[in-house]
């Protein structure tokens, strides 16, 4: 039987899929999606972070068929176009992204966030972003580029 | 190579689980590391993995009723955001908040939570102080088993091949409970648990129940603890004495271990302030 769901919109079927594979695995190395990153691979540091109907998951802990029939959501699937998601243009605006393995993951998880709490606080978004690890940051930018994304999600303009 | 299996009823599911060889995935917080591990060492992985978190039946949640009901298939991050849960059970909602981060919370439920046993598991002291009694099916039938006894040791339970977690049964808090959760852990966010402490108090003090998890073997009701708060006069006072007779039982059941230094007196305060976080709750309703 093949494993069929939907990845960014687009319906994607495929063949021979072990039980044990990973939802991360099935998307770098079945789909060349490179987004979601194996930072640890055991569920530390949020880099292979995707959405699962719009939950933020880790691909690492996540069985591939967990997805079956189901809308995963990677960082590929976010711009349209040459256009960057609101979230995305927050995270280069702010300087939050140095070498970016952990952005694919910081920006799904604020996208979660996001979704149930429009204007989220300082605090909320570091208690939502507390299982994404970043070696560069200090994370006080990441803060910053959370609020501006979910600013310019809700339609306001630049942040003063 | 392990086949996967998504049952879409009960039946399916414990005709499937009755083979040996097949292992549950409530979540997969917990097995998907197994996995990677057997995988890494080239260990023999399960012949099927069977997702049960689809099963309608592991998804209720009654609060409302006079009988409380929580499924196996609850993920943590449900039960951190259900306000019925928050309302008629905040220890639990308080624990659920605690544990892992929010993609772990987004899959982990309180089924696997239990049948793994982890002892750092922060949703168990908050069951066993709710009196949850499983709900468990087979192909054989159907069994009860107060959580208490259904752990037996680190990562070991009374559960057999064959055997699923469907939920678990409250006794209803009388509304009038206070009811707290606190953790240490080594920081705030995503730690793993090294201590923790469930609290639920009625206003006559009728009732308590302390539960320590995380240092002990399994979590465990603390009764020569609630005995000393029951019937007694709140206040400080009494929760300073209630906490360092919960310190005693660490040195009783531990030894005097390396951690003891830091553990005896942070069992001391925790259980302090817990219980006083509860029966603040309680003065504050009336
Ligand atoms: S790779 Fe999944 S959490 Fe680190
Ligand atoms: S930008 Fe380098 S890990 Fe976060």
């Amino acid at each position: 039987m093949p494993l069929e769901f939907t990845l960014n919109g687009q319906k994607v079927s495929l063949e021979d899929v072990p039980g044990e594979a990973t939802l991360l695995e099935v998307l770098r190395q079945r789909l060349g999606m490179l987004g979601a990153k194996e930072g640890c691979g055991v569920g530390e540091c949020g880099a292979c972070t995707v959405l699962l109907d719009g939950k933020a998951v880790n691909g690492c802990l996540t069985a591939a068929w967990q997805a079956a029939g189901r809308q995963i959501a990677t960082v590929e699937g976010l711009a349209q176009g040459d256009e960057l998601h609101p979230m995305q243009r927050g995270f280069v605006e702010t300087g939050a992204v140095q070498c970016g393995f952990c952005t694919p993951g910081m920006i799904l998880t604020s996208l979660d966030l996001v979704e149930q709490e429009p204007v989220p606080g300082d605090q909320q978004i570091r208690r939502a972003l507390a299982g994404n690890l970043c070696r560069c940051t200090g994370y006080h930018d990441v803060v910053r580029a959370v609020r501006r994304g979910a600013k310019y999600m809700r339609g306001e303009g630049e942040e003063q | 190579m392990s086949r996967f299996l998504t049952p879409a009823t009960l039946d399916e599911a414990l005709n499937a689980l009755s083979h040996p060889g097949a292992k549950v995935l409530a979540g997969g917080t917990d097995l998907m590391l197994a996995l990677r591990q057997a995988r890494l060492s080239g260990t023999e992985l399960p012949e099927l993995i069977l997702d049960v978190t689809r099963l309608p039946e592991l998804g209720r949640l009654e609060l409302d009723g006079p009988a409380y009901y929580l499924g196996a298939g609850l993920t943590f991050r449900c039960l951190e955001e259900d306000p019925r849960v928050a309302r008629r059970i905040p220890v639990l909602a308080q624990a659920a908040a605690t544990v892992g981060s929010m993609q772990v919370r987004q899959t982990a439920t309180i089924g696997g939570n239990v049948a793994n046993a982890s002892p750092a598991a922060d949703g168990l002291s908050a069951l066993v102080a709710l009196d949850a009694v499983a709900e468990i099916a087979s192909l054989g039938g159907m069994r009860h088993c107060p959580l208490g006894e259904l752990i037996t040791a680190p990562n070991k339970t009374t559960l057999a091949q064959g055997e699923l977690i469907l939920g678990y049964a409250l006794d209803p808090p009388a509304e009038t409970r206070g009811q707290a959760f606190l953790k240490v852990g080594r920081r705030q966010e995503v730690a793993v648990s090294r201590l923790n402490l469930a609290a639920c108090l009625d206003r006559e003090l009728s009732d308590p129940r302390v539960v320590l998890g995380s240092c002990f073997p399994t979590p465990r009701r603390l009764r020569d603890v609630e005995e000393l708060i029951q019937g007694a006069t709140p206040g400080p006072e009494l929760w300073r004495a209630a906490g360092e007779k919960a310190a005693g039982h660490f040195t009783d059941v531990c030894g005097w271990r390396a951690s003891a230094t830091y553990k005896v007196p942070a069992i001391a305060r925790i259980t302090a302030r817990a219980l006083s976080r509860a029966w603040a709750q309680l003065e504050a309703r009336s």
